[in-house]
């Protein structure tokens, strides 16, 4: 990619983080979202922890898990929603008829949206966590888990972008989103290590994208987590692959559907 | 010596065709919804068929037709964004549904009900990303934005936020950010749609100015009739997908004219015109208003008869509005589409 193809889309970010500091009432709405779900089920493990029940055997160390996914869950900005909205009020054209590539700027875009969320809600993550556990994990955990969350992150506004492009066909992609967010909460381990599923869910969930989106990522905060850091990256490459040419797939259908159905 | 090279033209349509396939109409009862689910019934409709023109460089044209006539494909089809089935397609010697990114730096789009501003930020802001876009280099592009916005009077307006912006000042801010690049050609989609009056006529007159100024080549579609005598010099009419009339406006008017609008000022109170094609519209005292078809009766010889019966203080002689041209053009067309 040459500079003058960088500086274009570094131009889609830098203004998609301008958009996202003019609105900044989703942004801090998902702040309180994620204060509220994270000292409910700090309270949560708590109890359980104290009735004896073996799920939550480090109650301290599952609230620092759940601020780690859902840190991830909630930096990744919903372009769907964005690019459903363009393809129904036509915008779109715009958008296609532009010297770019549709598909990186619409990343790009995403990218810097991800920019503006990703260290506000690191921030509450690390700060309530702590204040509703009084305990960190160790450092080294956690600077393993920054990087690898920002990818995973990442990778998952790719496939929100796969997402949205459903809506040349769909025209409404919600209840694509529902699908996936469902299963996102069970095969990506949201709210729990997938460890304590059923083995059968957990052998399911090697062969979808979700356990590198938010169980792999934010295992290095349990005391235990069995991912390594070599297996997650490798495994977080293989899916940034078959993200991107899945996302190009279906462009390429998009376009021919839209000469074919006139869009 | 060689000979020298044949200029090209800005758009070039040979024998352009398109079609859509579109689902048809939900079957009744439970067992044939359901398979329709499975497989939808689809028709084809052929959008645009057999067009063919051509746009010199530098030419202000307005692009006509009813409802579903195949303007907006023709003009997605010219920007690159949908293909066309058959025929040839060439704007400014490009390709477009091969060489949408060279033809992208050549060419701005306007679709009036679209936006391709950020609608939370400052015209400004897109402005700059579209700089960046299309490769503007940083000096040029500031130079180029002072110049429009000037030309646009944009004043304060590039820095307020385009939620606040009226639907006219939001059509300036649209323009300039598909002029920024200097295109050579512009396509507009319906530019005044919804815009009041005042504001209509700024924008007239601002695409009027800019292309006389840059060279600027305009294909514009509306239903204003308006915006093709205010801009343009040149009308193309297609009606179901096919070229219905290509010329000058005031030979549409020629061609399509059947009546004119005559007023009558009288020195008595009532004149008594009963000649063949001739309707009294109106007639109150000392003053009758006429609609004359001019292949039946010439005016020479209604205003003679009119002498004849009193004097006449004063006379005005209207075309009909462009208006009902277009409308007489179109009703021809569906009565011979009927016929065949």
């Amino acid at each position: 990619m040459t500079a003058t193809r960088i500086a274009k889309y570094t131009a889609f970010s830098r203004i998609a983080v301008a958009h996202a500091r003019r609105e900044r009432g989703e942004l801090y709405g998902r702040v309180a979202f994620f204060a509220v779900i994270l000292g409910v089920f700090s309270s949560l493990w708590r109890a359980v922890a104290e009735a004896g029940m073996p799920v939550a055997a480090d109650p301290k160390a599952l609230v620092w898990y759940l601020a780690a996914t859902e840190w991830i869950l909630l930096s990744a900005p919903p372009i769907h929603i964005e690019i459903q909205e363009a393809i129904r009020r036509g915008d779109v054209v715009y958008r296609l008829g532009r010297p770019v590539s549709y598909v990186i700027a619409e990343f790009a875009a995403g990218l810097g949206l991800l920019a503006v969320r990703a260290p506000l809600l690191g921030l509450t993550a690390f700060l309530c966590a702590f204040a509703f556990t009084g305990w960190t994990p160790p450092l080294g955990a956690l600077v393993i888990v920054v990087p690898f969350g920002l990818v995973a992150a990442a990778l998952m506004t790719g496939l929100y972008l796969w997402i949205g492009l459903l809506a040349f066909w769909l025209q409404d992609v919600a209840p694509v989103f529902w699908v996936w967010q469902k299963l996102m909460f069970v095969l990506g381990g949201l709210m729990l290590p997938l460890e304590l599923y059923p083995r059968f869910i957990q052998r399911v969930a090697t062969f979808t994208p979700f356990p590198v989106l938010l169980a792999g990522p934010a295992s290095f905060v349990l005391p235990n987590g069995i991912v390594t850091p070599g297996v997650l990256a490798r495994n977080l490459v293989i899916w940034c692959f078959v993200t991107t040419f899945a996302v190009c797939w279906i462009f390429r259908r998009a376009t021919s559907a839209l000469t074919i159905n006139g869009g | 010596m060689q000979p020298a090279a044949a200029p090209v033209n800005a758009v070039e349509l040979n024998h352009l065709s398109k079609s859509f396939r579109v689902r048809r109409a939900r079957s009744e009862g439970v067992a044939a919804r359901a398979r329709d689910l499975f497989r939808p019934r689809t028709e084809t409709v052929l959008a645009v068929d057999r067009l063919s023109f051509s746009i010199a460089p530098g030419e202000r044209v307005a692009f006509i037709g009813p409802n579903g006539a195949g303007k907006s494909t023709t003009l997605k089809i010219l920007a690159g964004i949908l293909q066309p089935d058959a025929g040839e397609v060439r704007v400014f010697g490009l390709v477009p549904s091969r060489q949408r990114r060279q033809l992208a730096f050549q060419i701005g789009t306007v679709f009036g009900q679209r936006s391709q501003l950020w609608y939370q930020l400052p015209p400004r802001d897109t402005f700059e990303l579209l700089g960046r876009v299309y490769e503007i280099d940083a000096r040029a592009h500031r130079r180029r934005m002072g110049a429009l916005a000037s030309v646009f009077e944009l004043g304060t307006l590039i820095d307020t936020p385009v939620r606040h912006l009226s639907l006219g000042e939001r059509m300036r801010c649209e323009i300039v950010a598909s002029l920024l690049h200097s295109p050579r050609m512009l396509f507009l989609d319906e530019p005044t749609i919804g815009l009041d009056v005042s504001a209509k006529a700024v924008i007239r007159e601002l695409l009027w100015t800019e292309s006389e100024r840059a060279g600027v080549t305009l294909l514009l579609t509306s239903h204003d009739t308006g915006d093709m005598e205010r801009v343009c010099t040149r009308v193309i009419v297609i009606h179901g997908g096919r070229l219905l009339w290509d010329g000058a406006i005031p030979a549409l008017r020629r061609s399509y004219l059947k009546a004119k609008r005559v007023t009558l000022w009288s020195e008595t109170e009532h004149l008594e015109l009963t000649l063949p094609g001739v309707r009294v519209l109106s007639s109150s005292s000392y003053r009758t208003e006429l609609e004359i078809a001019l292949e039946i009766t010439p005016l020479g010889q209604v205003v003679d008869a009119a002498l004849r019966q009193a004097a006449i203080r004063d006379m005005a002689i209207e075309d009909a509005p462009l208006d009902d041209v277009i409308r007489a053009l179109y009703a021809d067309a569906d009565r011979r589409s009927e016929m065949s």
